[in-house]
């Protein structure tokens, strides 16, 4: 028996990503795109050279950074949806830093990162803040906090910081190199931002499972009135929840200035945030699997760059795949309690 | 004054569709399950009525086949959520994200294309009044659509029976279990009629308020304000046509703001509506808040304003529903 | 004529259900009794179609069936009343009385709601939100509309929580007419042993699961708690003496409680240690926030408090409960523990200051004082209803001077609730001050030193034990003459 029920496990962990293979192909048709063909190009795109590796790497870091943070409001149940602005806040605050600076070196780079950090955590707590004191959904207050910080970048890349001469949607002006992050010999992706992802994870990972205060967040979030009773102060753990995870979205933003674009535009996060989210659902918020998501999924959004030139396939392809992906796994699992059920039941 | 009714008739074009959405995710959500896939749900549906106007040449198959895009999604949800027991947020929200990159992949073929709209409809015998005539005379069908929504869907909601059976879902699914009305069933087909709803809204966008289609289309976010209507609606339909019709004057009076600031990118003004949105929902909850309260026990005349908009959601609202698990 | 035939039920590892079997006539009155967790509702709920049974038959009119579902119950006859009526409390009168029924207008309803409501000697208003009514005014609603799908059996569980004496009165006596003159069979569902007496033309008796005895009124309540509970239960005994009456545990100077709906007061109380003060009211009267007020949870708007001669102008929940202020409330799962946290977790969240020796602590506080016998690593959500009072017993500091329990022994059987009362009393003994409220009357007499009477969001009395019987309390609770008694 123990042998058939090995088996029946492997096939439902094998459900998931053939459901979304299949899902796949199946929205893939219509717009007539050819499926090996258009596999091997997401695949060759994102792991074919070094350089397109370390492409992959210059989205891993951010992702991943958010995706560790994301696991801390989710602790408490929090729904941190507005980290995309808070990838775009740690963003603006990085470039603010650097602003009057023409040169520079590790200090001010430092700096520019510690701002980063603060900015993400000062608009998450005003998220947070909403929540905890507003009784705002952390979604609404999130999501529109994410339009605004939107907002907010064009109007400063049109205005306050335009770049001399002409205003446009290709960004400040950018920095001296002095102010860039490392790099990795030639590849576009930087070792202390590799670092400090890693960091960032083996910090949300001590925190959450080694520590009082995880302890205490895992209990405000299965019962808050519960934690009240226990004096755990809910709403400043909530707060604190954010915070970190903000600062976590900011530290991205920063690595987003320092290291890919060296000045802010106006899609600084490309989406990050809320990719982080989907990464976060697929790991059931679980630390371990978080890394190789991330990694999937960064190979997945470089892969999908060549689509448009080689295909004329629009890339939000690797968005679709994504999306499924998770969706699928939502589903397997649905399905498989609901069998279980179903033969309890009868 | 005809200037003035045109900027009336400005705003319940651009409330149309917001007035659709917040009416399908009222009646979803009456029954107890949040369809947090707006957004997503009618860009796809913008996408899919779009392209099916333009193979067939009618507007009218297309917002057929929004609609049906809309339902379809909602299925997605009503099924993982209701019978197989996954969480309603997580799935509306993947659903949100793939939704939207799946509008954009399969739309890539029909961006910046012309294709056909929904021209005006004429309520004749207006001409005599001119400001009735600029209100209704020409206007997109999509307007008549929404008005008639909202009675509908009031009409529906509190003066039939099945309306009767949605709230009561929505507010004890136990208790309507009790009483032999099919739970599941009842909350998957408010699913559908909502998500129905909501891919006209879709098809609204690309037929009539921001015709055709690319990336960005132009309706991105406005799911997420619909979401934040319906909270500020109170979950009935008529209070939350008005609050569709706040945003769209908002959204509406952004455009000669702009006027205005000439210096400031447009794009600033297109995102003044989520700050609304944020300060809406706080001012909603406002009343629950502790030193407000105080303050209404000292001065009593301030109670009267709290009470003139309840508040009230479905009592299930987000909370799943399993009849094996009995009562 | 129903026969119910070798029913099963199994949750986990519980048999809910062992093979019962048992027959109602029509036009008699049944009592089902048992303690909590007997089985009696899991039985109840089989019979009205909410519960599908493991296995067994179900013989309604000569037709059998082996399961089941509300509407097919309902078609049946079969009707049943749960303790917290299963209605829409956001919807209207009419419309909880239409919903579920035949298809009618709302014209339809209002005359047809009129109709019965004139033949039982009831009143109500159409219009009215069901939120509005009290708990003994929806049940009523909720029979006249199971008599109107033409049920000819009513299921009552516990009906008699939560409401007033003289609704209980009402009630009996609308179940009696429909009985003896409309041919009813009525079956009441309870733990009171007085009720059954008093209503049952025969007595069902259930223990753990099992189908233990039929008998016929009369019959001796001796006999009845034997077959009950397997062997005499000692009542507890007399309750400890306040040592120092003079002495001020809590004060209370025109303080008010502001809640999130409604204000409580203000309030001049004083309570002496060792002391034990039941509270009394119905649902919604105020002892709620009176409880939530004193620990912290919601706010004193206006006078002061006092504990242990500190004098207190604001009542911060954190500085509370370093005082040793501890609150338990009645809904354990849902407010008070954290349901996929384990026991050791619980244990080191409430004295962080023992992580060091956590295992030992557990130790000395749960298994050594509590008697808790779970494995430190169950989840707080497997654990039975008894455990879950223990462990929050246990996460009390032993030298704490105030405890507030909303209805301390929910949903526990007699052991337990025994055991629990015990260690109150021993708390108190060693010099704590106890407020608790409890819905059973009863359990508020027998373990209060004085009684606090709760009416429509007043304290309106403050009743000593001498003169704390059903007929006196159960008057005030209904708002009548509270003038006699000088609300302190």
């Amino acid at each position: 028996m123990p042998r058939n029920l090995w088996l029946e496990r492997i096939l439902w962990i094998l459900a998931a990503p053939l459901l979304a293979l299949a899902l796949t192909v199946l929205v893939a048709l219509p717009s007539g795109a050819p499926p090996l063909e258009t596999l091997r190009i997401l695949v060759l795109g994102g792991l074919g050279s070094m350089t397109k590796f370390g492409q992959v790497l210059t989205v891993f870091v951010p992702l991943m950074l958010c995706s560790a943070g994301l696991l801390i409001p989710f602790t408490a149940r929090l729904w941190n949806i507005g980290i995309e602005g808070q990838v775009v806040l740690g963003a603006i605050f990085c470039t603010g830093t650097l602003m009057p600076v023409d040169q520079g070196g590790p200090w001010h780079i430092a700096l520019a990162l510690a701002a980063g950090m603060l900015g993400g955590a000062l608009w998450a707590l005003l998220a947070g803040v909403l929540k905890t004191w507003g009784r705002v959904h952390e979604i609404f207050s999130g999501l529109g906090l994410n339009f605004v910080a939107m907002g907010l970048t064009i109007w400063l890349i049109f205005g306050p910081w335009k770049r001399p001469g002409v205003a446009s949607m290709s960004g400040t002006a950018p920095f001296d190199p002095s102010l860039w992050l490392d790099r990795m010999g030639r590849l576009a992706s930087s070792w202390t931002a590799l670092a400090l992802a890693c960091a960032g994870l083996a910090l949300v990972a001590w925190l959450l499972l080694r520590t009082q205060w995880g302890l205490g967040l895992k209990a405000v979030g299965q019962n808050p009135k519960a934690a009240r009773l226990f004096d755990l102060s809910p709403r400043r753990r909530m707060l604190q929840a954010f915070a970190l995870c903000g600062a976590l979205g900011g530290l991205a933003g920063a690595v987003q200035v320092l290291g890919v674009y060296h000045r802010l535009l106006p899609s600084i996060s490309s989406g990050y945030g809320y990719t982080a989210l989907l990464v976060g659902m697929m790991a059931s918020f679980r630390i371990l699997p978080v890394p190789f998501i991330c990694f999937f999924f960064a190979v997945l959004n470089v892969g999908s760059i060549q689509l448009p030139l080689q295909l004329n396939l629009d890339s939000s392809l690797s968005g679709v795949i994504q999306g499924l992906m998770v969706l699928s796994v939502f589903i397997t699992q649905g399905l498989r309690s609901w069998l279980i059920r179903r033969r309890e039941g009868c | 004054m005809h200037e003035f009714a045109l900027v009336l008739a400005g705003i319940l074009l651009a409330g149309a569709p917001l007035v659709l959405a917040t009416l399908g995710e009222t009646i979803t959500e009456k029954a107890g399950v949040i369809n947090l896939s707006l957004d997503g749900t009618m860009l796809l549906s913008a996408m899919a009525a779009f392209a099916l106007a333009s193979a067939t040449g009618s507007p009218w198959t297309g917002a057929l086949g929004g609609m049906a895009v809309g339902a379809a999604v909602a299925a997605v949800l009503g099924l993982t959520n209701i019978y197989f027991g996954q969480s309603q947020l997580a799935v509306g929200f993947i659903l949100t994200l793939l939704c939207r990159d799946l509008a954009y992949f399969l739309g890539h073929a029909y961006s910046r294309q012309p294709g056909p709209t929904f021209g005006y409809w004429g309520i004749p015998g207006l001409s005599d009044t001119p400001v009735l005539d600029a209100l209704l005379g020409r206007q997109s069908p999509v307007v008549s659509m929404s008005l008639a929504a909202i009675v509908l869907c009031w009409w529906w909601m509190y003066k039939t029976s099945g309306g009767m059976r949605l709230r009561a879902v929505g507010e004890s699914p136990r208790a309507a279990f009790g009483r032999g009305i099919r739970v599941r069933l009842s909350r998957l087909m408010a699913c559908l009629a909502g998500g129905a709803l909501v891919g006209l809204a879709g098809a609204a966008y690309s037929l009539a308020v921001k015709p055709g289609w690319g990336r960005p289309q132009g309706c991105e976010g406005a799911g997420w304000i619909a979401l934040a209507i319906v909270i500020f609606g109170g979950w009935h339909p008529v209070r939350a046509a008005i609050g569709a019709y706040f945003f769209a004057t908002l959204q509406v009076s952004g455009i000669y703001l702009q006027d205005l600031f000439p210096s400031v990118p447009a794009q600033v003004f297109q995102v003044a509506p989520f700050p609304m949105m944020i300060v809406t929902l706080l001012a909603v909850n406002l009343g629950r808040m502790s030193f407000v309260q105080d303050m209404m026990r000292r001065y009593p005349i301030l109670k009267r304003f709290s009470g003139s908009w309840p508040i009230t959601s479905p009592a299930a609202l987000g909370q799943d529903f399993d009849p094996k698990k009995g009562l | 004529m129903i026969v119910l035939n070798e029913i099963s039920k199994r949750y986990g590892r519980v048999r809910a259900n062992d093979s019962i079997g048992l027959t109602l006539e029509p036009g008699r009155i049944y009592a089902l009794v048992g303690e909590n967790g007997a089985g009696k509702s899991t039985l109840m709920r089989i019979l009205a179609g909410h519960t599908v049974p493991d296995s067994g038959t179900i013989t309604v009119h000569g037709q059998s069936h082996s399961r089941l579902t509300p509407a097919l119950a309902a078609s049946l006859g079969v009707g049943m009343l749960y303790q917290d009526p299963l209605d829409f409390p956001a919807l209207q009168v009419w419309e909880n009385f239409r919903l579920g029924g035949t298809s009618r207008t709302r014209a339809q309803v209002v005359d047809k709601l009129g109709e019965l409501s004139n033949h039982l000697g009831v009143c109500f208003l159409p219009d009215e939100p069901i939120a509005s009514m009290t708990v003994g005014e929806r049940q009523l609603l909720e029979l006249l509309r199971l008599l109107d799908l033409g049920a000819t059996t009513l299921i009552l569980d516990e009906p008699t929580t939560g409401i007033t004496p003289e609704q209980k009165r009402n009630l009996f006596g609308l179940l009696t007419r429909l009985a003896r003159e409309e041919n009813h069979t009525v079956v009441l569902v309870t733990h009171k042993l007085s009720e059954a007496l008093e209503m049952a033309d025969a007595i069902f008796v259930m223990r753990q699961g099992r189908l233990t005895a039929r008998l016929s009124t009369p019959c001796g309540e001796d006999e009845l708690v034997r077959l009950m509970f397997g062997e005499a239960v000692e009542r507890a005994g007399e309750i400890p003496a306040v040592a120092s009456p003079g002495n001020r545990r809590l004060g209370l100077e025109a303080a008010t409680f502001a809640g999130p709906k409604y204000h409580l007061g203000p309030l001049n109380l004083s309570a002496a240690p060792g002391e034990m003060i039941g509270l009394a009211g119905l649902d919604g009267s105020g002892q709620e926030l009176f409880l939530r007020g004193l620990c912290g949870l919601d706010r004193l708007a206006e006078g002061s408090l006092l504990l242990d001669g500190r004098t207190f102008a604001s009542n911060d929940f954190k500085t509370l409960h370093k005082a040793g202020v501890h609150f338990v409330p009645a809904d354990r799962m849902s407010q008070a523990l954290f349901p996929d946290l384990s026991i050791r977790e619980h244990i080191l969240l409430a004295f962080p200051g023992q992580a060091g020796r956590l295992e030992d602590f557990r130790r000395e506080q749960c298994e050594e004082r509590f008697n808790l016998r779970a494995h430190p690593d169950t989840p707080a959500k497997s654990l039975s209803g008894g455990n879950q009072q223990r462990l929050l017993l246990s996460l009390i500091p032993e030298n704490a001077p105030l405890l507030l329990m909303e209805h301390p022994t929910r949903g526990l059987d007699a052991g337990s609730a025994r055991q629990v009362w015990e260690h109150l009393r021993e708390r108190c003994r060693t010099g704590a001050t106890l407020f608790f409220f409890s819905p059973d009357l009863d359990e508020v007499m027998e373990h209060s030193h004085r009684v606090l009477v709760f009416y429509d969001r007043m304290l309106v009395a403050d009743v000593p034990r001498a003169q704390a019987t059903v007929e006196t309390l159960g008057a005030l609770m209904a708002g009548k003459n509270p003038e006699a008694w000088n609300a302190a």
